[in-house]
């Protein structure tokens, strides 16, 4: 790739790039993580709904 | 698409640069950055040469689904390939024709909607690209043009293998061509766009980060794509410390990231706007100084004679909104409707783009000032007069603003129209007109010619005036003048 770039990269613009694709990431990351938690709760909320309510109070003790 | 080697013998009797001449082949000045291919001229076409050293690259493209997804989709300018015998030189491995785009503007002649809308393009075309395996090379604004009024890609040869885990080459150059002036117009101030002119590589990030105010901080895409691109740049410039550059060169970034940092760009442009209010005249065709029926007289009397001037494509001086360009374009010419002011002309590109026409495109112009030549020997972006070839220069309401509010003498007007184009419609505003008592009311009256009899005399000197009509319930004139 360096070796084919016809313009000059830039060796701030290529550190700096690197750094924010992975700033991007994070809060992706995060936004996967956290939509995989509500989906695995919102699956157990569904699974839990047919139960009694006495049975899901118990369940914490 | 040529065989590989059959390339050879294809060279031209003299081999290297021949004499420009009409009908000759001439090497475009502005072609010349990128060692893979160049454009040149030939009976007035352009072609591309594909040079030796990028065949394996070019071979791959031309045979990659990607290739018919950008032309398809409007991306990228369509091309037929050309007998090799065309090429120009030795080196060559295969020749195409593009498009020929009917007039080439400049990044500092567009508004701030085309602008964005090719920084946009660009973007999406690097996501179509990577989801092919390939990638930009380049972000030049120069290699987005408008045809049909919509921007479209014209370099067939930025796309190269993306090369798993490589940064993009083109970050630095996509943030100084188009995020750094966008930003600025939008978040400080529009006249910023001048700073393309000033530079043929883009608004450099620092500049760009010291002109910002500092609540643009506040925004992710811009605090990281120009405030600490910009510092990064500064702190890594000079290529000083070897453990830097081989930081630099050992950088790397997945895919997935790549295409995050793609998203956000094209997120940080997409949040960037611009409301055309404020400035000089894009009020001005809801407040002008006469009545309904001298407007109606007016846009009759321009129908009538853009339709007995001869060819077909216009230039609009002073196209405020576009209501004349539309007639105009409603008469069968296609038109470039020129305005000093930048929100007048994105005014008009937001609704020619609400109303999906093709035929004219709105640009920035001040005839008092028009692009100059620039970059490498003051060719390689061509000047506006240069590239002018209008076939009828239309000037309604603006030779009052040339000759009194920028004293141009009006020979001097009347040469230039001359020079633009073989057919001229001008409006010509007397003095006892309320428009021209307003620009004179705090000036000396130093224009004892500015007359009717003294814009006759100016015009006859290089033009036979045709038609002149007075415009209804008003004190202005319309002539429809040709060029001796």
């Amino acid at each position: 790739m360096l070796e084919l770039a016809y313009i000059d990269p830039g060796t701030g613009s290529l550190i700096i790039q690197t750094a924010i694709a992975a700033a991007i990431a994070v809060p992706l990351f995060f936004r996967h993580q956290i939509g995989r938690f509500l989906s695995v709760v919102r699956r157990r909320g569904d699974e839990d709904k047919p139960s009694a309510p006495l049975h899901d109070s118990t369940r914490g003790r | 698409m040529t065989a590989p080697g059959v390339a050879d013998p294809a060279t031209p009797a003299s081999g290297t640069d021949p004499p420009a001449g009409p009908g000759d082949a001439e090497r475009d000045a502005g072609s010349f950055r990128d060692p893979s291919g160049f454009i040149f001229w030939h009976d007035g076409q352009p072609y591309r040469q594909i040079q030796r050293s990028f065949a394996a690259e070019w071979d791959a493209f031309e045979a990659s689904p990607l290739k018919q997804r950008l032309i398809d989709g409007g991306r990228l300018i369509p091309y037929e390939t050309a007998p090799t015998e065309r090429a120009q030189s030795a080196d060559a491995h295969a020749v195409i024709r593009p498009e020929k785009i009917e007039f080439i503007s400049y990044p500092y002649e567009w508004t701030f909607g085309e602008l964005r809308d090719a920084a946009l393009l660009t973007l999406d075309a690097q996501l179509d690209a990577m989801a092919e395996g390939w990638q930009l090379k380049d972000a030049s604004a120069y290699n987005v043009q408008f045809r049909a009024a919509r921007p479209i890609l014209i370099d067939s040869l930025s796309f190269e293998p993306l090369e798993e885990g490589a940064p993009w080459v083109a970050y630095r150059q996509f943030c100084e061509h188009f995020l750094a002036p966008l930003a600025l117009i939008a978040r400080r101030d529009v006249r910023l766009a001048s700073l393309l002119r000033a530079d043929p590589d883009g608004v450099p990030l620092d500049l760009a980060s010291n002109l910002l105010p500092w609540r643009t901080r506040m925004d992710f895409g811009l605090l990281s794509h120009v405030h600490l691109h910009a510092r990064a740049q500064r702190r890594y410039a000079g290529n000083e410390d070897e453990g830097d550059i081989d930081a630099a060169k050992g950088a790397r970034i997945s895919r997935q990231r790549l295409e995050g940092l793609i998203r956000n760009l094209r997120g940080t442009v997409e949040r960037l706007r611009w409301e055309p209010a404020g400035t000089e005249w894009s009020d001005y065709a809801d407040h002008t100084s006469y009545g309904d029926a001298a407007t109606a007289d007016k846009a009759r009397l321009v129908e009538a004679f853009v339709g007995e001037a001869t060819g077909s494509r216009l230039w609009d001086l002073g196209a405020n909104t576009g209501r004349y360009s539309r007639i105009a374009a409603d008469a069968g010419k296609r038109v470039l409707a020129f305005d000093i002011d930048p929100a007048a002309a994105e005014r008009n590109y937001r609704q020619l783009r609400t109303e999906g026409r093709s035929d004219i495109l709105p640009l920035i112009l001040d005839v008092a000032n028009p692009s100059p030549g620039i970059g490498w020997a003051g060719r390689e972006r061509r000047s506006l007069l240069d590239r002018a070839d209008p076939d009828i220069t239309l000037a309604l309401a603006l030779v009052h603003h040339l000759a009194i509010s920028r004293n141009v003498p009006l020979p001097m007007v009347l040469g230039l129209f001359a020079d633009l184009a073989p057919w001229a419609i001008v409006e010509f505003v007397p003095k006892e007109d309320r428009m021209v008592r307003r620009l004179l009311a705090t000036r000396r009256d130093v224009f004892p010619e500015y007359s009717l009899d003294g814009f006759r005399a100016a015009a006859t000197e290089r033009f036979e005036v045709v038609r002149e009509a007075p415009i209804e319930d008003s004190l202005r004139v319309l002539f429809l003048l040709r060029r001796r």
